[in-house]
C-alpha cells in the first residue's frame, strides 16, 4: 500500500483490553473476533462480544445483559447497529467499545458510539479483512463502496476520482477528488492498492 | 503568553454570607462594560495594603450576561497571606483595585451529556457560574455541595435559585457519610465531572472516578494554573553590558524589553522559536515547547518569553 | 480615511475585482525573508502593524460589500459551506458577541450595537440593516447566530472546540477557502485536518501550534499569516468547485501572468471565546495580482525570491507547478538581487 503521508488516515493497533475500562463490549461484523487482529494475550472472556451472522431466521435475544464472556449474534451489521444505540442509551460510565472490522465497519461503530457521548479515549479499532475504502467524492457528496483502486469512477457524478489518504472519522470515509479537474480527460491509469 | 491587559474596579457592595464568607460586587472603575466573564473563569486581584502588593486569584460567581458587576465570594482563611484578610477587614465599598483579565481553566465541556458538579466548601464559588448557564440553557445537571454542618444554609441559599433546574443536595454530614463512589457509578455515557474544593477532595473524586473506568478527559479539576512567574532573579545581558531584575510575576522578555533592549520574539508563548538566546553562564529552567530535550538539556540557549533561571543569576548573548 | 466600497465588482465569471493605490499599499505582503518554510509564525493579534491590514480586530476593506454579496451568492448554491455542529450554540453567540462588538469599537461611522438588556439593536450601514433581537434566543435572528454574523463580516470563520487536550473543527462558515472543505472536514481534530500540509507535521509545527492554541487565553488573540496563489481574483477555490476553477490553471500565458495570477494571503486570527471556551479562527482572504503587487519594489524582489526558491513539496501542494515558472520569469529583470529589509511592510508611503 502506498502512503501520501496525510497525517488524518487512522493507524490501527492490535486488539488489547483497556484496563482503565469497567466493562467492555467489542463488536465485529463476522462470526469470529479475527485471530490475526488481536494481541498476544488477548482473552475473549474479558469481553462482550457482539458478531454479525448474516442470517434473517436467527431468533432475537435480550441486548441489556452485560456480562463479561458472552457472546451475542445480530443478523446484520445494521440489526447490530440498532441494538448498539438501544445499548448504549442505557449504558453508564466505565464502558469501552471495541471494534475490528473493515474501515468503513469501524468508523460506522465511532459515529455510534460518538452520538451515545463515547469519547476517543473510550473506543478502541482494530483494523482486520479487506483494505477496501469507502470514498466520498468531494464535487457531488455522494458514496462510493468497495473501492480497491488508486482512481475510480464517482458512482454519483461520473467524476474520475483520486482516491486521497484524508480520512473522514464523521464520514467514515476517504476523499476523492476529480483526478482530470484541470486538464479534463487527462486521467492516468488505476492501480489496484486496496485489495 | 503576554501579560494579560488589566481592568480597574471599583469594590460596589459587600456583603456578608456568613460567618468567614463576604460577596464583593465589582463594577468598572471608568464605566462601560467588563468582559464577558466565562463560567468557570478566574480573576487575579492585586491588593495593595501599604507598601505590600497582594495577588489571589477568585473564581467569578457571577453570570456570564452581567457585563456591569462582576462577583466573588471569598472566605476568611486563617493561614491566610494576607489577600483574604485584608479584603475582609480593610477593604471597603467605594475603593478601587485592578484585576486581571477572566482567565478560565476550569470550562465547561460542549459535547457533555450530563455534567455532574461535586464542590467542597468553598469550591463552590466557580461551580455557582457553571449552575447559572446550566440553568440558563436548560441542560442536564447534578449537584453535590459538601460542607461544615454549620454552614449548610449558606450554601442551600446560594444553591436555591437552581434547584427547580436539577439535582442538587447539599451533605453538610462530612465526606464519611457522603457515597461518592455509587454516584460516579451510575452516571450516564458522556458524563463530565468537575471538582472544585480542598485537594483531598479533587483527588478522592479523580482517582474514584478513574478506578471507575472515567477517561481522563471527563474529569475537570479546578485549578488556578501554574503560576507563570517565579523567583526573582537577574539576567546579565553581555552585548548589552546591562543587567535587568526579573520580578516574580514578570518574564524575562518583559524585563528585558523594560530596559528598552529590542530583543526577538514573536508569539511570547514559548512556541516559535523566534526569541531564542544563547546561554553564556547560569542554569535555565526551560518552560517552552521549541527546544529540544537534547537541546534543554545541554543548557546552551533560553527561549525569553517563556522560561526563567533556575538559580538567581543568567548570562545571556544579548 | 473614509472606505470607498466597491459594491458592483465580482469575484467570478468577469472578476472585476482590483486594489485600490491605497488597497495594494495596505495589502498584508506574507513574505518577510526571501526564503519560504512552514513555522510557527504566530504573533499577538495587537492593533498596529506593518501595514493598515492590521489595524481591527476584523479588518473591513474597500472590497467588504462585494465581498458580503459573494458570500450570499455561494450560501445560495451551498447552503453547507456554513455549518455548525449542535454542542457548539454557545459559541455561536460568542461570535456574534465579539464581531458585533469590534466592529461597532472599530468602525463607529459604519456599525453600530446599542443593549438594552438582552434587547440588542444591530445596524450596518454598508449592507444596509438594522436588526432588533435578543440575545441568546436563536429564533429572533433570521437565521443561526454564527452564520447571520460572519455573513456580515470579510473572510472564512471556523470554530474550535478544546476538549482532551485538542482542538476540533466543530463548526464553520467557509465560503473563500484555498482548497479545503468544511463539509469533509468538520468534526477533525487538529492535526486531522492539518492532516494534508506536507513537511510541517515533521518538523514539529503542528505539536508546538496546538500547544501554545490550548493555553490561547480570553483578551489576548493572536494572529499569523498564511498564503497560496489564485488564477483570477476568485474567491470561491473550494475542492467543491475545483472542477469548475481547477482549469484556469492551464490558461496561464506569458502575457497574462502578471494580471491572472494572484497571490491569495490569509491573515488568520485566533480568539479565545468566552462562554463556550471555543476558540473563533478567523481567516480573512486578500487577494492580489501579481501586477498590482509589482509595484512595490521590495515585494516584487521578495516575492521574486521565495517562488524561485520554494520547496517542492510546498509547490505541489499549493497547486503552483503548471505556472510557477512564469510568474519568475516575469519577475526576475525587476530583481536586481539587492539586499530587502527584513519584515513585509512595503517601505512605501504611496504609489
Amino acid at each position: 500500500m502506498t502512503d501520501q503521508g496525510i497525517k488524518s488516515r487512522p493507524r490501527y493497533q492490535p486488539l488489547e483490553i483497556d484496563p482503565a475500562g469497567r466493562h467492555h463490549l467489542l463488536v465485529v461484523p463476522s462470526e469470529d473476533v479475527p485471530s490475526d487482529a488481536v494481541a498476544e494475550g488477548f482473552a475473549p472472556s474479558a469481553f462482550e462480544v457482539w458478531t454479525v451472522v448474516r442470517k434473517s431466521a436467527l431468533p432475537p435475544s435480550a441486548i441489556t445483559e452485560e456480562a463479561a464472556g458472552t457472546v451475542r449474534a445480530f443478523r446484520s451489521p445494521a440489526h447490530l447497529f440498532s441494538a448498539l444505540e438501544e445499548r448504549l442509551a442505557r449504558e453508564t460510565m466505565g464502558l469501552r467499545l471495541y471494534a475490528v472490522g473493515p474501515e468503513d465497519f469501524l468508523w460506522d461503530v465511532y459515529g455510534v458510539g460518538e452520538k451515545a457521548g463515547l469519547s476517543p479515549q473510550e473506543m478502541r479499532f482494530t483494523h482486520s479483512g479487506t483494505k477496501a475504502r469507502r470514498i466520498f467524492c468531494v464535487h457531488c457528496r455522494a458514496v462510493t463502496e468497495k473501492v480497491t483502486t488508486s482512481i475510480v469512477t464517482c458512482s454519483g457524478c461520473g467524476a474520475s476520482l483520486f482516491v486521497r489518504d484524508h480520512f473522514s472519522r464523521r464520514l467514515s470515509a476517504f476523499m476523492g477528488v476529480q483526478v482530470d479537474a484541470e486538464a479534463p480527460g487527462d486521467v492516468p491509469a488505476a492501480e489496484e492498492l486496496y485489495a | 503568553m503576554t501579560a494579560a491587559p488589566t481592568l480597574s474596579v471599583r469594590i460596589r457592595e459587600i456583603e456578608p454570607l456568613g460567618a468567614s464568607l463576604k460577596r464583593f460586587a465589582l463594577e468598572p472603575a471608568h464605566g462601560g462594560e467588563l468582559p464577558t466573564p466565562a463560567p468557570g473563569a478566574h480573576i487575579l486581584l492585586t491588593l495593595r495594603d501599604g507598601g505590600r502588593v497582594m495577588k489571589n486569584a477568585y473564581s467569578l460567581v457571577s453570570p456570564a450576561a452581567a457585563r456591569d458587576r462582576y462577583e466573588i465570594i471569598v472566605r476568611r482563611v486563617a493561614q491566610s497571606r494576607g489577600g483574604s484578610a485584608f479584603l475582609h477587614q480593610q477593604a471597603r465599598e467605594g475603593d478601587v483595585i485592578d484585576i486581571g483579565y477572566p482567565v478560565n481553566l476550569f470550562p465547561l465541556q460542549a459535547k457533555a451529556r450530563k455534567h455532574l458538579l461535586i464542590g467542597g466548601g468553598i469550591g463552590i464559588t466557580p461551580l455557582l457560574s457553571h449552575l447559572h448557564l446550566l440553568k440558563a440553557r436548560g441542560l442536564k445537571f447534578e449537584m453535590h455541595q459538601l460542607c461544615a454542618p454549620e454552614e449548610a444554609g449558606v450554601f442551600e441559599a446560594l444553591l436555591a435559585p437552581y434547584g427547580e433546574a436539577g439535582e442538587i443536595l447539599v451533605h453538610g454530614t462530612g465526606r464519611a457519610r457522603f457515597d461518592l463512589a455509587g454516584i460516579l457509578a451510575r452516571q450516564p455515557l458522556g458524563t463530565h465531572v468537575y471538582t472544585c474544593g480542598p485537594r483531598t477532595l479533587m483527588e478522592a473524586v479523580a482517582t474514584t472516578a478513574s478506578a471507575l473506568g472515567w477517561p481522563a478527559g471527563k474529569i475537570h479539576k479546578e485549578s488556578f494554573g501554574e503560576n507563570s512567574g517565579g523567583l526573582p532573579f537577574k539576567a546579565m545581558l553581555a552585548r548589552s553590558g546591562i543587567e535587568v531584575e526579573v520580578g516574580e510575576t514578570q518574564s524575562l522578555l518583559e524585563a528585558v524589553e523594560a530596559a528598552g533592549i529590542d530583543a526577538p520574539c514573536l508569539c511570547r508563548g514559548g512556541a516559535c522559536g523566534e526569541c531564542k538566546v544563547s546561554v553564556l553562564e547560569g542554569e535555565v529552567e526551560h518552560r517552552d515547547d521549541f527546544l529540544s530535550a537534547e537541546e534543554k538539556a545541554s543548557q546552551g540557549a533560553i527561549m525569553l518569553c517563556v522560561s526563567r533561571a533556575r538559580g538567581a543569576r543568567l548570562v545571556l548573548d544579548l | 480615511m473614509t472606505l470607498q466600497f466597491k459594491p458592483d465588482e465580482t469575484f467570478r465569471k468577469d472578476f472585476t475585482y482590483r486594489n485600490s493605490d491605497a488597497g495594494i499599499l495596505r495589502f498584508p505582503f506574507p513574505f518577510p525573508e526571501d526564503e519560504y518554510m512552514y513555522s510557527v509564525n504566530i504573533e499577538p493579534h495587537v492593533r498596529g502593524g506593518p501595514t493598515a491590514a492590521f489595524q481591527a480586530a476584523f479588518d473591513v476593506d474597500e472590497h467588504y460589500v462585494a465581498e458580503c454579496r459573494e458570500r450570499a451568492l455561494v450560501l445560495a448554491e451551498d447552503p453547507k459551506r456554513c455549518q455548525v455542529l449542535p454542542h457548539m450554540e454557545l459559541a455561536q453567540w460568542d461570535t456574534l458577541e465579539l464581531i458585533m462588538e469590534s466592529l461597532a469599537a472599530d468602525y463607529p461611522d459604519l456599525f453600530s450595537l446599542s443593549k438594552d438588556g438582552d434587547l440588542w439593536t444591530w445596524v450596518n450601514k454598508p449592507l444596509s440593516i438594522q436588526q432588533t433581537f435578543t440575545f441568546g434566543k436563536a429564533d429572533t435572528l433570521p437565521c443561526p447566530p454564527f452564520e447571520y454574523i460572519t455573513r456580515q463580516a470579510q473572510g472564512d470563520f471556523t470554530l474550535q472546540d478544546q476538549r482532551e487536550d485538542n482542538l476540533y473543527v466543530d463548526g464553520g462558515m467557509v465560503t473563500t477557502q484555498a482548497d479545503w472543505s468544511l463539509e469533509f472536514d468538520i468534526g477533525m481534530s487538529f492535526h486531522e485536518w492539518h492532516g494534508p500540509v506536507p513537511l510541517a507535521h515533521e518538523k514539529g509545527v503542528f505539536d508546538r501550534a496546538l500547544k501554545y492554541l490550548l493555553r490561547l487565553q480570553y483578551g489576548q488573540p493572536v494572529r499569523r499569516l498564511n498564503w497560496t496563489m489564485t488564477i483570477n481574483p476568485r474567491l470561491d477555490t473550494s475542492p467543491e468547485n475545483y472542477p469548475v476553477w481547477g482549469p484556469d490553471r492551464t490558461t496561464i500565458t506569458p502575457e497574462n501572468v502578471a494580471e491572472k495570477v494572484h497571490l491569495r494571503v490569509e491573515l488568520q486570527t485566533l480568539f479565545r471565546l468566552p462562554r463556550s471556551n471555543a476558540i473563533l479562527f478567523g481567516i480573512r482572504c486578500y487577494l492580489a495580482s501579481v501586477a498590482e503587487l509589482s509595484r512595490v519594489p521590495k515585494w516584487r524582489k521578495r516575492l521574486h525570491r521565495v517562488l524561485r526558491d520554494l520547496h517542492p513539496a510546498i509547490q505541489e501542494y499549493k497547486g503552483l507547478p503548471r505556472y510557477r515558472q512564469m510568474v519568475i520569469d516575469t519577475l526576475a529583470p525587476f530583481d536586481d538581487g539587492a539586499p530587502l529589509s527584513k519584515g513585509i511592510q512595503s517601505d512605501l508611503t504611496a504609489l
